[in-house]
């Protein structure tokens, strides 16, 4: 049963690198410029239009280099939905379906022993003091997540809340 | 403003209906009336400024133990200690910095994340295998710190009939606080239960602005949103998420209209070189 779950976990794993190699699909939301550098003020190099086809290349921050018949550069990453025109399940959605213990069906595939969690449960669930002081010994103090984001070269700073853009 | 006001007039009108000992959880109310001030009054204050921090507290607390009973928590202590990194890192950059947050992944296929009042953070490991990197963490991790931050379900349960003062919770055996118990319904159910589509696209605003400030990409949490996109709408792991919460693509064009080129000029660590893979 172990060995038949990392063999599982083995396989899900190349089946998802193998996902993330290919060039990824995805179609232009609105109409948006292809720049030649994923930077707000570099040079336009083409412009997209709102359900132009392109393949993603790679991503940086907010930003998807594409490349489409208009021609190859950086579009900013929420001006393109990734994915084909849905039409039920992509075989990006089949993939992550079997990832997430499931076959595409709803039913849980039974050999991942966990399960998904749907309204019924979760109404009734009963009080788990044990899972609860286990989950509240893991809390980190304020140091001690200073000093991870020191570890990680995160550096705070400050950023305004964003209004409703509506 | 409009929504604050109908809040308040909501409030007044469940105050008419509300058993004075219902919302009484700790102290204060005998304190008061020790002072001989009208309970009814002392009741009418606390609805207007809601549950106090100790109260609200209690809640989520009640609520987390729920949600455990319901999935418990991945036995990988490493993984739980990292969440807690990550988590309390970016809600230190909120204005509750000094609640005592909790982070925690749940055994469950389906993706999806939940917060409970007083700083209960829980992710699934469905949700959790989607991520690729901590910014992306730190992006959803912030969405529910940011209902927490703004007591978006605080605010549903005052607003709402849920408070279940029938004996029907008091005839069973409940663990934890039962007086609480009763506040919160049955079990769980108030983290199945929608918010207003508002307060999800306030979440993400949220979400995206303490990422940033904790010195991540800020484009962690729309990644991970146009990565739950990919999920058809009938399929099962993401039926309550996609329930309760408005769908990727609006919460996306919402987010593109309030980020805009404001994040042109920050850019972020995404520190996947260290995230911690779920075996």
């Amino acid at each position: 049963m172990r060995t038949n779950r990392i063999g599982m976990a083995a396989l899900l794993g190349l089946l998802l690198q193998s996902a993330a190699m290919a060039a990824e699909s995805g179609t232009a939301l609105k109409a948006d410029a292809i720049r030649a550098e994923p930077f707000g003020d570099a040079k336009t190099v083409a412009t997209l239009a709102a359900g132009d086809k392109v393949d993603i290349l790679k991503k940086d921050g907010g930003w998807l280099q594409v490349k489409s018949v208009k021609g190859k550069g950086w579009v900013r990453m929420l001006s393109i939905r990734k994915g084909d025109t849905r039409k039920g399940a992509g075989a990006a959605a089949g993939l992550l379906g079997l990832a997430s213990g499931r076959a595409g069906t709803g039913k849980v595939v039974a050999t991942t022993g966990i399960r998904g969690l749907n309204e019924e449960e979760l109404k009734a669930a009963s009080f788990n003091e044990k899972e609860l002081k286990l989950d509240e010994s893991y809390a980190v103090s304020k140091a001690d997540a200073q000093k991870f984001a020191k570890q990680g070269k995160l550096v705070a700073r400050p950023f305004g809340y964003l209004p409703d853009a509506q | 403003m409009k929504t604050m006001m109908q809040w308040m007039s909501l409030v007044g009108l469940s105050l008419l209906t509300f058993d004075a000992a219902a919302l009484d959880l700790g102290g204060l109310g005998d304190k008061l009336k020790e002072l001989q001030v009208n309970p009814k009054l002392v009741e009418a204050a606390k609805e207007l400024k809601g549950p106090d921090e100790s109260e609200e507290i209690a809640i989520g607390r009640q609520i987390a133990g729920n949600l455990l009973g319901a999935a418990p928590l991945v036995k990988d202590a490493k993984l739980q200690k990292y969440v807690n990194q990550v988590g309390m890192w970016v809600a230190s950059q909120s204005e509750r910095p000094d609640l005592p947050w909790h982070f925690g992944v749940i055994q469950s296929n389906d993706v999806n994340a939940f917060a409970a009042p007083g700083g209960y953070i829980f992710v699934t490991l469905g949700l959790y295998r989607l991520l690729q990197n901590e910014a992306d963490l730190a992006g959803v991790l912030g969405h529910e710190v940011g209902h927490v931050i703004r007591k978006h379900h605080l605010k549903l349960l005052q607003q709402s009939k849920l408070v279940d003062l029938g004996g029907k919770a008091l005839s069973q055996q409940i663990g934890g606080n039962d007086k609480v118990q009763q506040l919160i319904g049955s079990g769980a159910e108030i983290v199945a239960r929608s918010l207003d589509k508002d307060a999800e696209f306030e979440a993400d605003r949220l979400g995206v602005v303490l990422a940033t400030r904790a010195g991540y990409d800020a484009y962690g949490l729309p990644g991970v949103l146009q990565q739950i996109g990919h999920f058809a709408k009938d399929e099962g792991s993401v039926a309550l998420l996609f329930k309760t919460h408005p769908l990727p693509d609006d919460r996306l064009s919402k987010l593109d209209g309030a980020m805009g080129d404001r994040f042109d000029k920050v850019k972020g660590q995404d520190a996947g070189k260290r995230f911690y893979r779920v075996k």
